[in-house]
């Protein structure tokens, strides 16, 4: 009995959104999905963290689920990760797909199968549902990119992260491939249990497409061509699950495969593994995400930047991981939660910030909006300081956690925390500087202004994230506790 | 006589390759997305070559079933995206598609 | 290595020497005295009118991407049933799963009206 609570998310996510797609196809009058697809992934996720902060293990469960998909505590916190962006996205959906006249049931069906893969491809411990997760995942998420059909700028995105993002899913496949090759197998025990007798030219080769693979799918620089255009041309509920949920997902399993695939002596050595490739990558993406971001005009655009310049401060956390293991990795838990919920801040504010006809997603709309209407403005600035790292949100531990691992990594590491936190004095510039338009200028003479939208699913998914920024950044306890308790199982 | 893994492994590489270059060097959105599709039958190619030298589960077999599936799912989405895009702008090179630029 | 193989390097390039050799030798060897009739696509046929590249409609598009798509689950069906009596009421069981939720695509996409040609 107590094994289906592992696999429950899953069939919930399953169950529930084919059970919309047959209350979208049926239901005559207007129907609520937006609350049905938010109460069933917040199940979900709520499932997945009680049976985490519970503490309940997985005792025998039946090896058809576990040769696939980890049941483990790392699995159930990414769960919760993926499943409260999801819902809290639901939420932000339901007030601007119909402030917006878009409401269309597909979205909220997408928004779930979405949630579904990125939970399957969190959890997968094999290279075949790594990939099933992966695409349906992507699928979805390029289907609602999309969703604004007339709109070019929305198909243009669409069309560049399709093509992007298969073409990654593609060198990804490859990768997997060249380790099946390698070792004959594709779960990732086994590859690891065979590494030794593998071939070390197919093994390099494949992990360094496995690493570019991920490198787009969580947007790291040079990989991240993508992001600014999908994140602009999306909706913005469609950004804001694209940044959090599917984001968290593909680090999910980054980290899964990194550590338990590529775990070995060699795999792990700084002459010829992965730490040095991604130290790299995380100091480019951090410096390249944070400069591009202080040029935008459109605040959707920064975000884009901003969440890539996250991607750098987690990949540094990872890196850190391989000297000081479950420590980093915890940190790396820890962070991806705190930006999950203040991401959802910036853009549900965002969201809440504009209204029909006047969408405000440039700074110039922005101007004077934070005096006119001070409540609206105050979620983007709660979420914007978290984003900066500032106490005593959320975000300022999960930067704290991250560097300090770096710290205790030693060596160059040290320098990797040091260049993080000189970017993210730039982030700063950039995040206030919105600040400083909403409550520091005047609207252009003739300007049209922005006007608040009035919705209750938007003001919840506001009020739901503002208080657990602030709830991990006061009291941050148990959640840290599950983070490691994950951590230190994952490595093993 | 039996031709070894490796001219599999060389085969699949060299088909990648031209899928690959292809992607990157074409700017017609219908050509990428065939590129695509010819990286992932490089990819079957291995799995189902490897399966032969370690048939213990057939997990190769299963394996390029799944990418055949999922491909097509993949191609039922680009084209409709692409459809899109053309009604839009009348064109399918992805150099026009130029609205958004930094 | 590849010896066994050396018949059909054989074949291809025998072929390849016929037809490059048929298409020289007439070239080479026949009488040529073009008039426009002997250059229409069909000679001794009703003129053609026309662009040749016509525009299709979209619409033949997503019935055809709508088929491929339900098409290509069939492929799990077939390792099924080779393994059917293996796997018992567990396999018919999953497989009844995997059709019905199939079958709820389907559904959906019928009543979305992507089934309807007249829209």
């Amino acid at each position: 009995m107590n094994d289906w609570l592992f696999v429950a998310p899953l069939l919930i996510l399953g169950l529930g959104s084919i059970l919309m797609m047959l209350v979208d196809a049926f239901a005559k009058e207007k129907s609520e999905l937006a609350i049905l697809s938010s109460i069933t992934m917040g199940v979900a996720g709520m499932i997945s963290a009680s049976a985490l902060l519970s503490g309940a293990e997985a005792a025998d469960a039946p090896e058809m689920v576990t040769r696939f998909l980890a049941v483990d505590p790392a699995a159930l916190f990414f769960d919760v990760v993926i499943c409260f962006g999801g819902a809290l996205s639901a939420l932000l959906a339901g007030g601007y797909l119909r402030e917006h006249g878009l409401e269309r049931g597909e979205f909220y069906v997408l928004l779930t199968l979405t949630t579904l893969g990125a939970v399957v491809l969190g959890r997968s411990t094999d290279m075949l549902s790594l990939f099933v997760g992966l695409e349906t995942m992507s699928l979805g998420v390029y289907a609602m990119v999309a969703f604004r059909r007339g709109s070019s700028t929305a198909i243009e995105g669409a069309v560049k992260y399709f093509l992007l993002g298969s073409f990654a899913a593609a060198i990804l496949l490859f990768g997997s491939a060249l380790m099946y090759a390698a070792t004959g197998s594709t779960s990732f025990t086994g590859i690891a249990a065979a590494m030794g007798d593998a071939d070390p030219k197919l093994v390099l080769i494949g992990l360094l497409l496995i690493i570019a693979g991920f490198g787009f799918k969580v947007s790291a620089v040079p990989f991240h061509m993508w992001t600014p255009d999908a994140y602009e041309g999306a909706i913005t509920p469609a950004t804001a699950f694209m940044s959090v949920a599917v984001k968290s997902a593909a680090f999910a399993v980054f980290v899964r495969i990194l550590f338990v695939t590529f775990g070995d002596e060699l795999s792990m050595s700084l002459a010829s593994g992965w730490p040095p490739v991604l130290a790299g990558l995380a100091a480019l993406t951090m410096v390249y995400g944070n400069i591009a971001a202080v040029g935008q005009e459109n605040v959707k655009r920064m975000l884009a930047y901003s969440s890539i310049a996250h991607a750098g401060y987690i990949l540094v956390g990872i890196v850190a991981a391989f000297r000081v293991g479950s420590e980093a990795v915890s940190a790396v838990l820890f962070y991806l939660l705190a930006y999950t919920f203040s991401n959802i801040l910036a853009f549900g504010s965002l969201i809440l910030l504009g209204s029909r006809g006047r969408e405000a997603v440039s700074f110039n709309d922005l101007r004077g909006v934070g005096r006119r209407h001070p409540m609206a403005a105050l979620p983007f600035i709660l979420g914007t300081l978290s984003l900066m790292g500032f106490p005593p949100t959320a975000g300022f531990l999960a930067k704290y956690y991250v560097f300090s691992a770096a710290v205790q990594a030693g060596g160059s590491m040290i320098l990797l925390a040091i260049l993080g936190m000189l970017t993210s004095a730039i982030g700063a510039f950039y995040y206030l500087r919105v600040t400083v338009f909403m409550f520091m200028r005047d609207p252009e003479p003739g300007q049209v202004k922005a006007i608040p939208m009035k919705s209750g699913y938007v003001v919840g998914a506001l009020a739901i994230s503002s208080l657990f920024v602030l709830g991990l950044g006061v009291m941050p306890g148990d959640v840290l506790e599950a983070a490691s308790r994950a951590a230190s199982l994952l490595l093993g | 006589m039996e031709i070894g893994l490796g001219a599999y492994l060389g085969l699949a590489m060299v088909l990648f390759g031209i899928g690959a270059s292809g992607f990157l060097m074409r700017r017609n959105a219908l050509i990428q997305l065939m590129s695509i599709e010819v990286m992932l039958n490089a990819v079957n190619i291995v799995f189902v070559a490897v399966n032969r030298f370690h048939p213990a589960d057939h997990v190769g077999q299963i394996f390029s079933f799944f990418v055949i599936a999922i491909a097509a799912a993949e191609a039922a989405v680009g084209l409709a995206l692409v459809i899109a895009l053309f009604r839009i702008k009348k064109t399918v090179e992805s150099d026009n598609a130029d609205t958004l630029r930094h | 290595m590849f010896a066994i193989y050396l018949p059909v390097l054989l074949l291809i390039i025998v072929a390849t020497l016929v037809a490059v050799g048929m298409f020289t030798g007439t070239s080479v060897a026949g009488p040529k005295n073009p008039t426009p009739e002997k250059m229409l696509p069909y000679e001794s046929g009703s003129n053609t009118t026309g662009a040749s590249h016509l525009r299709q409609s979209v619409k033949f598009y997503l019935t055809a991407i709508l088929f491929v798509v339900f098409d290509i689950e069939a492929v799990f069906l077939y390792p099924w049933s080779s393994l059917f009596r293996d796997l018992g009421w567990f396999g018919f069981v999953e497989m009844l799963a995997f059709l019905v939720i199939l079958g709820t695509t389907l559904l959906y996409a019928w009543k979305k009206g992507a089934l309807e040609w007249e829209t």
